[in-house]
């Protein structure tokens, strides 16, 4: 396809957003709209022009368990804004008896950290377990291209189990991902971890059913 | 009864999308209360089956709160991205499962067209809405509703054709044609 036509250029971006762009064409015409920011700019200018076609059809509230679904497939929330107070609180109490007690306390490091990095050396993720182990951190570091429709997923690979599964991988900036009993457990006994490419809202069995895309050594403080 | 994204939620729905980016959930299910509604009427639409386009809004907003990082707002607005996101999501399914079970007929009367699509526009701006409406306008009569046959039911040409009972090099060049004079007139 030819980006230096802008007349047709236009057309199949119009095309593809209205969806009469279809099968093969439109495939090949999503890659391209995945690489070239030239071409993606004209689709969303299309998506823009458009938008307001939807606007004329009558809204129609979803059931309510379309939401409680939505909930859990996003996962467990994070601990609470007064939970984290009264964390936050418990924290100061006890640095400042450590303070007393123990002069050389500091802000405690990550208990462990793994860096999953592209083939070709790039980092694009750094993965730290918190001192407590209540929780892990993940850092999108790199420019991480996210599949489209589909989500990416970190597993602990604990020797001689199957995987488990730790939550779903940030695009970008940083996301904490609260452990249970079963997930610390695993991470545990686990010289790995890994990131695999699932449906949207990670794996529906419990274990990973897509490529395995990335896999990084725990490395333990 | 649905209660319509109100006038002028577009800076409203790009807030809390910006919140969403920080993970911050409770901003999550304010969006969703605030663009599910008009997602849905879009889903059912393309879908034509209630309970298809229910399953597909989940996968919807699950897509919004893993990617709300990534949308650009200087690249357009937040409602234009989360329609888009919907629509491809339906695209998708509607022609990997070319065989869709058509809902009852209640689900096609929930999906009326709005007798207030001016009012309901303004969500997107006042200029922009008065803009469209004046360009749909002035279109003709057939590259219109190709136009809207794709756009809101997903038809692709052959489907268009076979509605209208028109010649497939028709209703192609029609919605070209339309397409291209629709641009002229917006950017004008």
């Amino acid at each position: 396809m030819n980006r230096n036509n802008p007349d047709v250029l236009e057309l199949l971006a119009a095309e593809f957003v209205l969806g009469t762009l279809a099968g093969a064409a439109r495939r090949r015409f999503e890659r391209w709209r995945g690489s070239d920011p030239f071409v993606e700019r004209r689709v969303r200018a299309w998506e823009e022009r458009l938008a307001g076609l939807a606007f004329r059809l009558k809204p129609v509230t979803p059931s309510p368990a379309t939401w409680t679904t939505i909930e859990r497939r996003i996962g467990p929330a994070p601990r609470s804004r007064w939970h984290a107070f009264a964390a936050a609180v418990v924290a100061v109490a006890v640095l400042g008896l450590g303070w007393f007690l123990w002069p050389q306390l500091q802000v405690a490091p990550p208990a462990a950290q793994a860096i999953f990095a592209s083939k070709a050396g790039e980092v694009l993720w750094r993965v730290e377990l918190a001192a407590d182990g209540e929780y892990v951190e993940v850092s999108a570091i790199g420019t991480v291209s996210y599949p489209d429709q589909r989500s990416l997923e970190l597993w602990a690979l604990p020797s001689d189990a199957s995987p488990v599964s730790l939550g779903l991988m940030p695009a970008s900036g940083r996301l904490r991902l609260a452990l249970d009993e079963r997930q610390r457990a695993a991470l545990g006994l686990a010289a790995n971890v890994a990131v695999s490419e699932e449906p949207l809202g990670g794996s529906p069995t419990g274990a990973p059913t897509g490529p395995v895309l990335y896999v990084a050594a725990i490395a333990r403080s | 009864m649905a209660h319509s994204a109100g006038l002028d939620s577009e800076p409203e729905a790009a807030r809390l999308l910006a919140a969403c980016a920080r993970q911050d959930r409770q901003a999550f299910q304010r969006l969703y209360e605030l663009t599910s509604p008009r997602l849905l009427a879009c889903l059912i639409r393309l879908l034509r089956n209630r309970a298809l386009a229910e399953d597909a809004l989940q996968d919807v907003f699950i897509q919004v709160w893993s990617r709300a990082a990534q949308f650009q707002r200087d690249r357009g607005s937040s409602w234009a991205w989360l329609i888009a996101i919907a629509r491809y999501r339906a695209i998708d399914l509607q022609r990997r499962e070319r065989r869709l079970v058509p809902g009852g007929p209640e689900d096609f009367e929930a999906v009326a067209a709005d007798e207030e699509p001016h009012d309901s526009l303004m969500a997107l701006g006042h200029r922009a809405a008065a803009a469209l409406d004046n360009c749909l306008d002035a279109l003709q009569e057939r590259q219109r509703h190709c136009i809207l046959l794709s756009y809101q039911d997903g038809m692709t040409h052959a489907e268009v054709a076979d509605r209208i009972g028109e010649p497939l090099g028709s209703v192609k060049s029609w919605i070209r044609r339309g397409l291209t004079a629709l641009r002229r007139c917006l950017e004008s």
